[in-house]
């Protein structure tokens, strides 16, 4: 092969890593961010919002890079499939980083407010779920892994589910202005999670994509599948 | 479906469907050695099909074929069929000179005849096919320089040499001269590969405005250039065809790994 094809061959390799590198990083400060909201931790919450710059420097570096290959390679078929991936999965993972940096603030605001075990568990299990979405979504992209990238939506339901359950979760708290003051953070926080698992599930979408050649949306908002 | 049969699926439902080149089973050899080997393709009116490849893959002894240019080489030999409007260019009783008028071609280095006018390169061509007046000689020049994008830039200039135009401009010369003989094909083989960008982009602009008329057959090194103006792309590889389909598809999902391999510069 000829070298200079040989070297954006190479950089391809070398974004795909990167791209992975951030999704570890949003997946850490995720991770963080809800340990910070349920420890009332003001230093992790803190340490989070710091470190979403190492994301959002990788988002930079990636997006400038993908550029400079659409502009000086022409990448096409395969290659373009996965310039395209990459430029997607980098935004999306940029976006998740913010989520965290989000929670992180709602974290710090919520310190000094009572709080309701039944409602910060699920809080968690929300946190959990979009957790190993994120992890699956990535790696679903490493491994060129379709099955796993089609298995998204049906781990995006149950967040669902408990994203919709908890505005009457919080309207039980109504009771103590504080603690619904709380909730309604929380309430927040669940739409974040919610958020995240939506990002996982367009990653998916994009690993399709990069996969077998065919545009198509797992899951239509517009349209939702019958209960 | 094959892509040659998605092709013609597609021209039923065309009224130019007369202009239409269907290649079924064509071999070409130059004396022992094969260059095309069951080569099938549709080229559809109204429509720029590219042919790409690499050097040597057959991509010229293809068009050649088309216009029955291949067998003027010593030891050149086709079996097969070529379908143009329904009928075998190669039966008996076809004139290869009618079918080449009919299909005409214009190749990769500009080559006007020097020393004479602009407006007599022009109809050279058709000064050949019949005997016709100055006046219409006139008539039909202006007409295929206008058709080449040309003429506002050459009507002050018709009695200067057509030596003395720049390349792009011989370029389309050579153009408007296959044009004069009112052909209803237009093969061309890589008309832009000796032409600076600005030349080069005149050129597939013309080559659009012509696929409104003609059914164009583009054999071209440049992918870029096959991804931005054809309809239809046909990939060989050692005188086969390996991929044959719409521009998109082969340019964003081909199907073919030794297509992929090759449009992203694995090989080649």
């Amino acid at each position: 092969m000829l070298e200079t094809r040989k070297r954006f061959h190479d950089e391809l390799a070398a974004l795909q890593a990167e791209v992975m590198a951030e999704g570890q990083l949003a997946e850490r400060a995720l991770g963080r961010s809800i340990e910070a909201l349920v420890r009332k931790d003001k230093d992790l919450a803190d340490r989070v919002i710091a470190e979403d710059d190492e994301v959002d420097d990788k988002y930079m570096d990636v997006e400038r890079r993908v550029i400079d290959l659409l502009a000086m390679q022409t990448p096409v078929a395969g290659d373009l499939r996965l310039v395209s991936a990459i430029m997607h999965i980098n935004m999306h993972l940029e976006r998740v980083g913010d989520m965290a940096v989000n929670i992180s603030k709602i974290a710090k605001a919520t310190r000094e407010l009572p709080t309701d075990p039944t409602v910060l568990s699920h809080v968690e299990e929300m946190a959990d779920i979009a957790r190993s979405m994120l992890l699956t979504s990535v790696d679903a992209f490493a491994r060129r892994d379709l099955e796993a990238a089609l298995a998204l939506p049906r781990m995006d339901d149950p967040i669902d589910h408990l994203n919709r359950g908890m505005y009457r979760e919080v309207v039980g708290l109504a009771r103590d202005p504080r603690l619904l003051e709380w909730g309604v953070q929380m309430n927040m926080v669940a739409r974040q999670l919610e958020r995240v698992g939506d990002n996982a599930v367009d990653i998916g979408e994009q690993v399709a994509f990069l996969l077998t050649g065919e545009f198509r949306e797992f899951t239509d908002a517009s349209h939702p599948p019958s209960p | 479906m094959s892509g040659v049969e998605a092709v013609r699926q597609e021209a039923l439902t065309d009224d130019l469907g007369s202009r239409r080149i269907e290649v079924h089973d064509l071999n070409a050899w130059f004396g022992s050695l094969q260059a095309l080997r069951d080569v099938a393709v549709v080229a559809e009116p109204q429509a720029v099909t590219s042919i790409i490849g690499p050097s040597g893959c057959g991509k010229s002894t293809l068009i050649r074929c088309i216009n029955r240019m291949h067998e003027e080489v010593l030891g050149a030999r086709v079996s097969g069929k070529v379908l143009f409007d329904g009928q075998d260019i190669y039966a008996p009783d076809v004139d290869p000179v009618e079918v080449r008028r009919r299909i005409g071609m214009v190749f990769q280095r500009a080559n006007p005849f020097p020393t004479m006018s602009v407006l007599d390169n022009a109809v050279a061509g058709l000064k050949m096919v019949g005997r016709l007046s100055r006046g219409e000689l006139r008539r039909r020049s202006e007409q295929a320089l206008r058709q080449a994008g040309l003429w506002d830039e050459v009507k002050d200039r018709l009695d200067e040499p057509g030596g003395k135009l720049s390349g792009g401009q011989q370029q389309r010369l050579c153009i408007a001269r296959a044009l004069a003989v009112e052909p209803e094909v237009l093969l061309m083989d890589e008309p832009a590969s000796a032409l600076d960008p600005a030349s080069t982009l005149r050129i597939e602009e013309l080559i659009q405005d012509l696929k409104t008329q003609f059914t164009v057959v583009l054999v071209t090194h440049n992918m870029q250039q096959a991804a931005r103006v054809a309809d239809w792309t046909l990939f060989m590889l050692y005188g086969q065809v390996v991929e044959f389909g719409p521009t998109r598809k082969i340019f964003t999902s081909p199907d073919d790994k030794r297509t992929e391999d090759y449009i992203t510069g694995r090989f080649g």
